[in-house]
């Protein structure tokens, strides 16, 4: 009896004693699980909303494979806020966001409405991440926390290249008067100009709707080879329809973002044949590795339909993030936007869109893109040759 | 005496027990200070109506013009905030100048009139581009400063400012409405033939009223661009700034002085916290059927509403 008892005692020290050495182990561990929330100011309503939850899309498939990447260690979620594509709202969202205690920002859709927003978020002390807004200015601000995955320079290099190997020798430049067009078009015109080409440029008001007028002066006046297309969704149609209706002679129609996507393939399809624009993947999307396969095939189950660039970019900058929060997190326990922040910056990480690397500015110098090509109902890339997927078809315009 | 009351009571409240309660919730601030902004340019707006008798589609040109004037003055200039604010309503008024032409016209020719000046301003500003950046717009536009002790680039401090700026027109309002002005312009209102026979300079009152709205406008757009420290053609101008003031304007009743503050608060408020978790998209659709429904059940607006109402209970108690 006295045997089991002090059995019964030794066994109940022992299990103590694990116990403390467990509890010591893990208090000694700085990665310990942990739940963090991730906080999403984007345009799911208003004139920017088909982007905005094309990039929410994507950050949902991040914050789902960070989950599996991360089981049993840290576990993550999203709060969204909807932005209605206004500047004030946008600050309004993050401040909530900010009050609700996220530990960092993952969203936003368009340099003017990035701009304050990510204000907002520095006052607040957290880091924000974004890829969609490419306007340099958001990169000279000295902003610490302010992260982007992608730039003007890196959709006006791919411009360029395009057309230089067209091997145009004339090029009209048609372009929306917002800040990332305007900016985007100073890059293209001076490039082009240093490359020999002869420019042509015309500025557009955003609310332009009929481009017959300027296409006309295109047409009649600076006769280009090739007419270089900077604005949004809206624009490319406008110019394109006003194109088939006056018909330049000219041997190509190339655009920048939002152009040579799957569903200006299906929604214009007439209208966009032959016509370029950035596009990081061809359509149907091909993806090469493991990482970008899981994504497709994670998007695919979630949404039943192919992702878009969209995606991609609202994944890539949404993974990037959650990897910094954890290496924080896992260093000393801590999260604060100044070690999130320094995590982005003290490393280089391989993604689906290329090697991501964040300078002092907070942008991706590394950031190049491709270009794409509306062949029949296929986007295949035709820029750079290391990239292409299949032959440029050239000269090629939709009338 | 009551009514002197009523007003101490609400200042209290207004200035005490908002901050106290609220000063920690930046995103609640944030919002009732959204809502005092549009209740600055509704009040603006409601003025221009009811003692000029004029609707205007176009205030969205005066609150861009306000908070690009500033914003220059500022960021260019190095002006002091707040005095740069003043400059702003200033600008404003000396804009609503060139919109003079327009009151030869009436009804809804004058309210498509100034629709038209508001878009001509947008262009402007995009056009300047050495002046006001352009499309892309004025970022970083310094904040406000401390004032005696208090800093109003806080939640809490610019509350306090764009409180006082809504009183203070609130205050004018009031004043010129009880004037001799005020009752020749009500009567305008009515008959504008009638009170021209009887010398009333009906053309000049209605220009001076035109400035007077212009000037709150602009120092509201101000405050906003000092605010949100962010400017661009898109947004100043937006034709939002007209539609909501008007929206929240009818909905508290236009023709009261405090109507339209009223209504600001709680068509946005009431969107934004309730309608807007309910609904993160579409809350507006709700926030449409609430304004029909209101100019149907109420068409003086809320105040007048609750103003029949709590007569009613008194006569009820009374009784």
């Amino acid at each position: 009896m006295m045997k089991r008892f002090t059995s019964a005692v030794l066994s109940k020290r022992r299990a103590l004693l694990a116990c403390c050495a467990v509890g010591a182990v893990m208090m000694a561990s700085p990665a310990m699980a942990a739940e963090f929330v991730l906080g999403s100011e984007l345009p799911l309503t208003g004139k920017l909303a088909r982007v905005g939850t094309g990039m929410s899309e994507g950050i949902a498939i991040a914050i789902d494979l960070a989950n599996a990447k991360y089981a049993g260690q840290h576990h993550f979620s999203v709060q969204t806020i909807d932005d209605e594509t206004n500047p004030a709202k946008a600050v309004a969202a993050v401040e909530k966001l900010a009050s609700d205690h996220v530990v960092a920002i993952t969203g936003g859709y368009g340099s003017n409405i990035i701009g304050p927003a990510s204000e907002a978020a520095a006052k607040a002390g957290l880091v924000y991440m974004t890829s969609g807004g490419v306007a340099p200015e958001l990169t000279q601000r000295g902003l610490d926390s302010f992260f982007r995955i992608n730039n003007a320079d890196g959709y006006g290099k791919a411009m360029v290249g395009l057309i230089e190997t067209m091997g145009a020798k004339s090029v009209a430049i048609l372009y929306s008067n917002k800040e990332a067009t305007a900016a985007m078009a100073t890059y293209v015109q001076k490039a082009l100009t240093d490359k020999g080409i002869k420019i042509t440029s015309h500025e557009f008001d955003d609310t332009t709707t009929d481009f017959k007028p300027i296409m006309n002066k295109v047409k009649l006046q600076d006769r280009p080879e090739v007419v270089a297309m900077i604005g949004y969704e809206n624009d490319y149609i406008g110019i394109l329809r006003a194109g088939a209706v006056l018909k330049p002679d000219v041997k190509a129609m190339v655009g920048v973002w939002s152009l040579a996507t799957a569903q200006m393939n299906k929604e214009f399809h007439d209208q966009v044949q032959g016509v370029y624009g950035t596009s990081p993947l061809p359509y149907p999307v091909v993806f090469k590795g493991g990482e970008a396969q899981d994504f497709a095939a994670a998007y695919m189950n979630k949404y039943n339909r192919e992702p878009d660039y969209l995606q991609q970019f609202g994944y890539v900058q949404t993974m990037l993030l959650i990897d910094a929060i954890a290496r924080a997190h896992d260093n000393d326990g801590k999260i604060e936007a100044g070690e999130i922040a320094r995590e982005l910056r003290a490393t280089t990480t391989p993604t689906m869109i290329g090697d991501v690397t964040f300078d002092k500015n907070g942008d991706n110098p590394n950031f190049t893109h491709r270009m794409g090509q509306h062949q029949g109902d296929r986007v295949e890339l035709v820029w750079p040759a290391n990239a292409a997927t299949a032959k440029m078809n050239y000269p090629a315009v939709p009338w | 005496m009551k009514h002197r009351m009523v007003v101490l009571v609400a200042l209290v409240l207004a200035y005490g027990a908002v901050p106290l309660l609220l000063g920690s919730m930046d995103y609640v601030m944030s919002l009732i200070i959204a809502a005092l902004t549009i209740g600055g340019v509704a009040l603006a707006w409601a003025l221009l109506g009811n003692l000029g008798g004029l609707v205007s589609f176009g205030h969205a040109a005066f609150f861009g013009v306000g908070a690009y004037t500033s914003a220059i003055l500022v960021v260019d200039h190095h002006w002091p905030v707040l005095l740069a604010m003043v400059a702003g309503g200033v600008g404003a008024a000396v804009a609503s100048v060139a919109t003079m032409p327009a009151l030869r016209l009436r009804g809804p020719y004058f309210a498509l009139a100034i629709l038209a000046y508001g878009h001509i301003f947008r262009i402007l500003a995009v056009e300047a581009t050495s002046l006001t950046g352009g499309a892309a717009g004025m970022l970083s536009i310094p904040g406000f400063p401390t004032l005696l002790g208090i800093n109003l680039a806080s939640k809490t401090g610019a509350y306090a400012l764009i409180l006082t700026i809504v009183l203070l027109f609130a205050w004018l309002y009031g004043l010129i409405r009880r004037s001799t002005y005020g009752l020749a312009l009500r009567a305008m209102h009515d008959s504008e033939l009638a009170t021209r026979v009887v010398g009333v300079p009906s053309t000049h009152l209605k220009a001076a009223m035109l400035v007077i709205s212009a000037f709150m406008t602009g120092v509201v757009g101000a405050f906003n661009a000092h605010q949100i420290n962010f400017l661009d053609p898109e947004y100043a101008f937006a034709s939002s700034w007209t539609v909501l003031p008007i929206a929240a304007a009818i909905f508290g009743g236009y023709r009261t002085v405090w109507g339209p503050v009223l209504g600001a608060l709680v068509v946005f408020l009431v969107d934004q916290l309730v309608f807007k978790e309910l609904m993160p998209s579409g809350h507006q659709l709700v926030f449409g059927v609430l304004l029909g429904g209101m100019v149907i059940l109420g068409p003086h607006g809320l105040l007048p509403l609750l103003g029949r109402w709590s007569k009613k209970e008194a006569s009820h108690a009374g009784a």
